[in-house]
């Protein structure tokens, strides 16, 4: 599973586009010494710029100018739907259900023209981590899993089939869950509760005016993923709350690469499990069963009182960073820099956090379940029966922290 | 610890793509039943049982369902049948759930509107799971064919790992609010069976006819054709109202078919009567016969409600007194149409294909009834999903209707004036 190559897809594209363009721009940016801002009003969609979204500026700045960069190349209306308060309400509009815009605030990205959506892919790009299946890289797969949903969908078993079992596409025809909308689907297509999938069906906005010297939040996500990374003063404050999940686990795209969205993930939780030994293991055993994350959406501040399993603090220097290892797939949501940072915070918190689960550790039946909570970080990887594909399983995973969910902004 | 979720105060189902619990009361006199509906996949992870084990499922749901009173006094929990079956929620792919049925009983004296209801059946164990409580029938409180309302949910405060008992607190509820629910209810259901109207009306059409040698012929007086009609309406009255009464208070529980099939066949008679008379002059006697079936039908409704003695005696009152009002009403719109149409030449046309309409509606409901479903009765049931309609259109014939009549009386009188000698030159 580690040694599956990972050839260019769609989004694959657009971001090496992206980094050309980035490039060349480069020297342009610095001549035209362009102020950050600027985008006028008027109600007509403008031409993408033709330059480097961040202006060569790196960190915070550069993401502001991309972000910038997108919202001038919107109208008015789209952006009024794109620029929203920072308020507790926005924040926490996020879900892991298909329920499209019907439980989220911002822009639809269906309703985006190419260079719209170029400008808006720019942003993430400069927002987030650029390994290869995580950050930018793994959220592209997130979305190309849903485009594998509703094609699921609108076939009715006609999709690519997924590579660990060929058998999977849900064969009884009433097994209709909610019905695959078309990936380019109309603004509406997320409305109404039911939602669908389709990676048009993914929602960014920015809560609080993007700036390198105030308070706001870059909050995007649709089904199976919630992106929430909060900047103060130039500075990310936080990279929490973040719901990555993934149905189907393991497919073959239409250029025929397998992709397994949350592989890192996986890999990482199954090197740490697997390294504990019977005794660590009895001493990580939960009592409770769990069909889901416990502090999925709505559950905002309400961690659990009392820390359960074994402490990582009894374990080897080697299982350690097996921990830390588990811990980084996650992180990196974040820029590089910010990742490296938060990842050396955990560490110092080792002794204090715990590893539990519930289940098996294998992985891979329904039910299984790991946790990691220290006194910051606070993550969940489950398997949950398939949804679309009826006799698989899939993975929901949250990655929350204890004082920097939404970069500490609110109290619940 | 409580989480105190008021009625209407509750929040809507969580976001979760596994199944939750539903649990919907039937608030009774004296005791409350819970149907549950309950995902077997996590049933059986939370109580390790098999769900063939009716038995140890049944003490299992006991021992996790404890309502108590406000002062934490015990209620008893019997747990009655257990069943499986399939189904589906929104974002959940299909799953099979186990449905039961528990009655919960308050100690004697005890509150059975306010209560702690202590239910952790599943939560105990898949600390994920939730579970949605709703009332589905509150006779008390008027509310009987409504939809059902949430109370609240049940889940784990996973800041405490605890599962909190949920507050019901129900709204005043009064035999007034009851009575005037069922009235009500009787009056939505005739206007809704479009088929025991259909009856009525279609045996009503000829009588302001004159039967001679197996026809309809001439028009008999306005005076005794509303006679004959007040004799049919009243007639077909204590018919249902008789079959109505003593198949409720007797708890007589007919199959449903049969009775339904009669009434097909009694709409079927009734529309062959209105194109040849069968049964002249016979009408109120038809009406009452055929009235005591369509009487058993409207106990069904009744007997679904599984009220108590006194309730079902007020009851039975309020929601017959429901069925006569909008039955006047409906009479009383559609006689000035009766009268007139008789006397018109448009008559004889309308009467025939109204005839022929109804029998059309009558056969594909006999068919439906005696397992035949066929478009021509779901086309006639869905006439009684459009009530406004339906009477939009009777209060227009009536209008129409008394304005002709007031017409040619008014045309007499003129030319009454103009056949009068000059006077003056």
């Amino acid at each position: 599973m580690n040694s599956v190559k990972v050839a260019p897809r769609r989004w694959r594209g657009v971001a090496l586009a992206a980094t050309a363009v980035i490039l060349l721009g480069a020297g342009i940016a610095t001549a035209n010494a362009a102020t950050v801002g600027g985008n006028a009003g008027g109600n007509k969609p403008k031409a993408a710029a033709v330059k480097d979204p961040t202006r060569g500026a790196k960190g915070v700045a550069g993401l502001v100018n991309a972000a910038n960069a997108f919202l001038d190349t919107l109208t008015d209306d789209q952006k009024a739907s794109v620029l929203l308060d920072f308020t507790s309400d926005n924040a926490t509009a996020w879900s892991n259900l298909p329920c499209g815009s019907s439980c989220r605030v911002g822009i639809q990205l269906s309703t985006l023209t190419d260079d719209q959506l170029t400008a808006a892919k720019a942003v993430l790009t400069a927002a987030t981590g650029t390994g290869t299946g995580s950050g930018f890289d793994q959220i592209s797969d997130i979305l190309a899993a849903d485009d594998n949903l509703a094609a699921q969908g609108s076939t009715g078993g006609g999709g690519a089939p997924p590579s660990s079992d060929a058998s999977a596409p849900a064969a009884d025809p009433s097994a209709s869950a909610p019905a695959g909308t078309p990936p380019s689907g109309d603004p509406g297509a997320g409305g109404g509760g039911g939602g669908g999938y389709g990676s048009g069906l993914y929602l960014l906005a920015f809560l609080g005016t993007p700036s390198a010297t105030g308070t706001w939040q870059l909050h995007f996500g649709g089904h199976h993923l919630a992106v929430n990374l909060t900047y103060k003063k130039g500075k990310v404050a936080g990279t929490t709350p973040f719901f990555i999940g993934v149905e189907p686990t393991s497919f073959i795209d239409d250029d025929g690469n397998t992709v397994q969205a949350l592989a890192k993930q996986k890999d990482a939780i199954s090197a740490l499990v697997a390294s504990l030994s019977t005794k660590q293991l009895t001493s990580a055993k939960l009592t409770e069963s769990f069909s889901d994350v416990l502090l999925g959406p709505d559950k905002d501040g309400q961690f659990p009182a009392t820390k359960e399993g074994v402490s990582v603090k009894a374990l080897s220097p080697k299982q350690k960073k097996l921990v830390l290892d588990a811990i980084r797939p996650w992180v990196s949501i974040a820029d590089d820099a910010t990742a490296q940072q938060l990842l050396k915070t955990y560490e110092s918190q080792l002794d204090k956090t715990f590893i539990g689960y519930s289940g098996t550790t294998a992985l891979d039946t329904q039910g299984d379940y790991v946790r990691i909570d220290g006194p910051g970080v606070w993550i969940e990887f489950v398997c949950q029966n398939g949804v679309v594909y009826n006799n698989q399983i899939h993975f929901h995973t949250v990655y929350r922290d204890h004082t920097r969910d939404y970069g500490g902004e609110f109290s619940f | 610890m409580s989480a105190t979720l008021l009625l209407f105060g509750a929040s809507p189902a969580s976001a979760h793509p596994m199944p939750h619990s539903v649990v919907l009361l039937d608030v009774h006199e004296t005791s409350v039943t819970a149907q549950l509906e309950i995902p077997l996949g996590d049933l059986a992870t939370a109580s390790g049982i098999d769900v063939s084990q009716q038995d140890a499922l049944r003490s299992y749901l006991t021992a996790h369902i404890r309502p108590v009173t406000t002062t934490g006094e015990a209620w008893t929990v019997s747990v009655g049948d257990l069943s499986v079956t399939a189904t589906e929620q929104s974002s959940t792919g299909p799953y099979q759930e186990l449905l039961a049925s528990a009655t919960l009983t308050p100690p004697p004296g005890g509150d059975l509107r306010h209560f702690l209801f202590r239910y952790d059946v599943v939560v105990h164990q898949v600390v994920t799971h939730t579970v949605l409580v709703s009332v589905r029938q509150d006779w008390a409180a008027g509310q009987v064919d409504a939809d059902a309302v949430q109370v609240g949910t049940i889940e784990i405060d996973t800041r405490t790992m605890t599962v909190p008992a949920l507050t019901v607190n129900l709204r005043g509820g009064s035999t007034w609010s009851g009575f005037v629910a069922m009235v009500r209810l009787g009056g939505n259901h005739i206007l809704a069976g479009t088929d025991h109207l259909l009856f009525l009306l279609i045996l009503l059409l000829p009588a302001p006819l004159l039967a001679a040698r197996g026809r309809w012929r001439s028009t008999v007086g306005a005076r005794t054709a509303v006679t004959r009609i007040g004799r049919t309406t009243l007639a077909f009255t204590v018919g249902h109202s008789v079959a109505l009464a003593v198949s409720a208070l007797t708890h007589l529980r007919f199959p449903a078919w049969p009775v339904e099939a009669f009434i097909a066949a009694s709409i079927l008679v009734g529309a062959i009567h209105a194109v040849r008379p069968l049964f002249p002059g016979r009408e109120a006697l038809v009406a009452g016969v055929f009235g005591l079936g369509h009487g058993m039908a409207f106990s069904f409704t009744l007997a679904e409600m599984q009220l108590s003695t006194g309730r079902l005696a007020l009851s039975l009152l309020g929601f017959n007194l429901g069925i006569e009002l909008v039955q006047v009403l409906l009479v009383a719109l559609a006689l000035p149409a009766l009268i007139v149409l008789a006397r018109l030449p448009i008559g004889r046309p309308f009467r025939l294909t109204a005839a022929t309409v109804t029998g059309l509606a009558a056969t594909g409901w006999l068919a439906a009834r005696l397992g035949l479903a066929n478009p021509l009765a779901s086309a006639a049931d869905s006439v009684g999903e459009h009530p406004t309609p339906m009477l939009l259109t009777l209060t227009a014939t009536a209008l129409a209707a008394t304005a002709w009549t007031a017409r040619t009386r008014f045309r007499a009188r003129a030319d009454r004036v103009r056949q009068r000698p000059p006077t003056a030159a």
